[in-house]
């Protein structure tokens, strides 16, 4: 054993450096986009490049919001983003729990019915979403933007394994003691369900704050552009040179609250991903 | 088909089941009010997938404008689009963008999961470098990809050369390659990471000591023990190079032999109005992956046995 370890003690340092070199290359890409943020218009694009402006413009930041809708831009997708992750966490729990725990015919049918629609992307059928939404009236209103994304079938079936995992003694002395179906749930199952929500809700959220072409449909005047849709025409105002610091002071601006969300919950977002794609 | 890869809850096996069986009939009332919990979800369902996903076999058989009530051309959208050169060349964008990107990115995140699986001072935050992709968001993170692709941008800078990324139709193509690999590595680095950390450790120590090197260890058992989570990363792998859009739209909208299926589409529905047409793409491009994910997961079965 002992010769083996010293035979990988080299090479061991070696990933490390190559590994580390490589991170960072990938975090490069970030910090240019933050330094780039706090840069002069005329020192975006220097050569070579530098990796500090001479004098940081922190009022960069500021620039989004006083010379383009960017709040507004911003807090629909707040909006958006949260009224969608309850909703989901709404609907799923209690898809979850009615598959999990009753028995009712073609209950097992339904279910697999949620499951077969996993495999249906929103490009194979935004064209006669669309075209219900629009007959809905829906076009241009947070409930073409939220309620089609209501519920999830990953999201359902997190939950009916989080819920088959409770059980069913504790579900009969509930009943025994009297509680009805729904009491149940909010008092016994759904306290021990934190971990699995936390990981559907934080899932459900990053998903819905990067979508684009959804909300590109059905907001997209100015009242309900989502951040992607509000970005994207945004850039297309300010491709010029002058634009540079401000555009990626709203880009950073527009990753920083998912990737705070990562950094400060990456176990639970590894653990819905993981869940997601069926990784076990 | 989704089905099979899909995991069973160790835990459930404490509960199978016969104990819920049991309790049928014994209170039905309360199994309906169980029942009726579901509906919100299946309503949604019904409303906002099955319906538009049967309805989009339907539409592309019409033509239709939306604001008119679509009109019965047969298969006519499907002939048409057997020789619209565009639709033939977004067909050929997608498989290259798709290709391109996604071969790269999971050889190269199963490489990187090898390396960051083990225990190395600092390796938690080394593994956060590559996730921090992962979390940005498609549009945000292309309109800083402008910058980094500018002639005088990072990308340039970093490696030397002078190209324009994204005004030739040469390059272009290879920008959003770029852009994909750095976004999405850190997608299937997770997933890899997921799956190596359940593998059975006891394997490998035997390995140890039979004298296994490091490409043996990886040849015989590592890369056989992986194959399911290989086939499910292959898989997502298809479907998300077939979903790009964001990424063309923000960087060159599409010019430069750069239109994708997903753009096309937009483009046939929204700008002309052309959506039995826009019908037809999507109901070809669900075939496309509905034949390659059945394609790909027969394969790794296959030599999984």
């Amino acid at each position: 054993m002992t010769t083996s370890q010293t035979r990988r003690r080299l090479p061991s340092a070696l990933l490390w450096l190559v590994l580390t070199a490589g991170g960072v290359a990938f975090a490069a890409v970030l910090t240019y986009a933050v330094v780039s943020a706090l840069k002069e218009p005329g020192d975006v694009l220097t050569v070579p490049l530098s990796w500090w402006p001479d004098r940081p413009m922190w009022g960069n930041l500021v620039l989004p919001f006083t010379e383009t809708p960017f709040a507004r831009y911003f807090l629909n997708s707040v909006v958006v983003g949260v009224a969608v992750t309850l909703l989901n966490v709404v609907t799923c729990t209690l898809a979850g729990y009615s598959f999990s725990k009753f028995s009712y015919p073609g209950r097992d049918t339904a279910f697999v019915v949620v499951l077969a629609t996993l495999m249906v992307p929103l490009e194979v059928i935004y064209v006669p979403l669309y075209a219900l939404v629009y007959d809905l009236g829906w076009v241009n209103s947070f409930a073409g933007l939220i309620v089609p994304a209501g519920t999830s079938a990953f999201g359902i079936f997190l939950m009916r394994q989080s819920i088959d995992a409770v059980p069913d003694e504790l579900i009969e002395a509930a009943r025994l003691d009297g509680a009805g179906v729904v009491r149940t749930l909010l008092q016994i199952v759904a306290p021990l369900l934190r971990g699995p929500v936390a990981a559907l809700a934080l899932f459900i959220f990053l998903m819905n704050w990067d979508s684009h072409l959804w909300p590109l449909l059905v907001g997209s005047d100015d009242e309900h552009r989502t951040l992607p849709v509000g970005l994207a025409a945004m850039q297309a105002n300010n491709l010029g040179a002058s634009g540079l610091p401000m555009m990626m002071a709203a880009a950073v601006l527009a990753l920083l609250p998912t990737v705070l969300l990562f950094v400060s919950l990456q176990r639970r977002f590894v653990e819905g991903l993981t869940m997601s794609a069926g990784i076990r | 088909m989704a089905a099979p890869t899909l995991p069973v809850a160790d835990r459930t096996v404490h509960h199978p089941p016969s104990t819920r069986r049991r309790r049928r009939g014994v209170e039905p009332r309360r199994d309906l009010v169980g029942a009726l919990l579901s509906l919100p979800a299946l309503a949604l369902f019904a409303l906002f997938a099955i319906y538009p996903g049967l309805r989009v076999f339907y539409l592309s058989l019409y033509d239709y404008s939306l604001t008119a009530p679509p009109e019965f051309v047969g298969l006519d959208n499907f002939t048409y689009l057997a020789s619209d050169p565009r639709f033939l060349a977004a067909l050929r964008n997608t498989v290259f963008y798709t290709v391109a990107t996604y071969l790269p990115a999971l050889v190269l995140a199963l490489l990187l999961a090898m390396g960051l699986r083990r225990r190395l001072a600092g390796f938690g935050l080394v593994r956060l470098l590559y996730y921090l992709p992962v979390a940005t968001s498609w549009v945000a993170i292309a309109v800083v990809w402008r910058l980094v692709l500018h002639p005088d941008g990072l990308l340039n800078q970093a490696l030397g050369i002078d190209v324009d990324w994204l005004t030739s139709s040469a390059a272009a193509r290879w920008a959003l390659v770029v852009m994909g690999v750095w976004k999405e590595t850190g997608f299937f680095l997770i997933l890899f990471l997921a799956g190596l950390s359940r593998l059975p450790g006891d394997v490998f120590e035997a390995a140890l000591v039979d004298g296994a090197n490091a490409w043996q260890r990886f040849r015989h058992i590592t890369f056989p023990l992986l194959k399911p989570i290989t086939a499910v990363c292959c898989v997502i792998a298809v479907i998300r190079g077939f979903q790009a859009f964001s990424p063309q739209v923000v960087l060159t909208g599409g010019a430069f032999d750069t239109e994708v299926v997903n753009l096309f589409v937009y483009k046939t529905a929204f700008e002309s109005a052309r959506m039995g047409r826009a019908s037809a793409v999507a109901v070809l491009m669900f075939a496309v992956l509905l034949v390659v994910t059945l394609v790909q997961l027969r394969v790794f079965r296959r030599e999984d046995a």
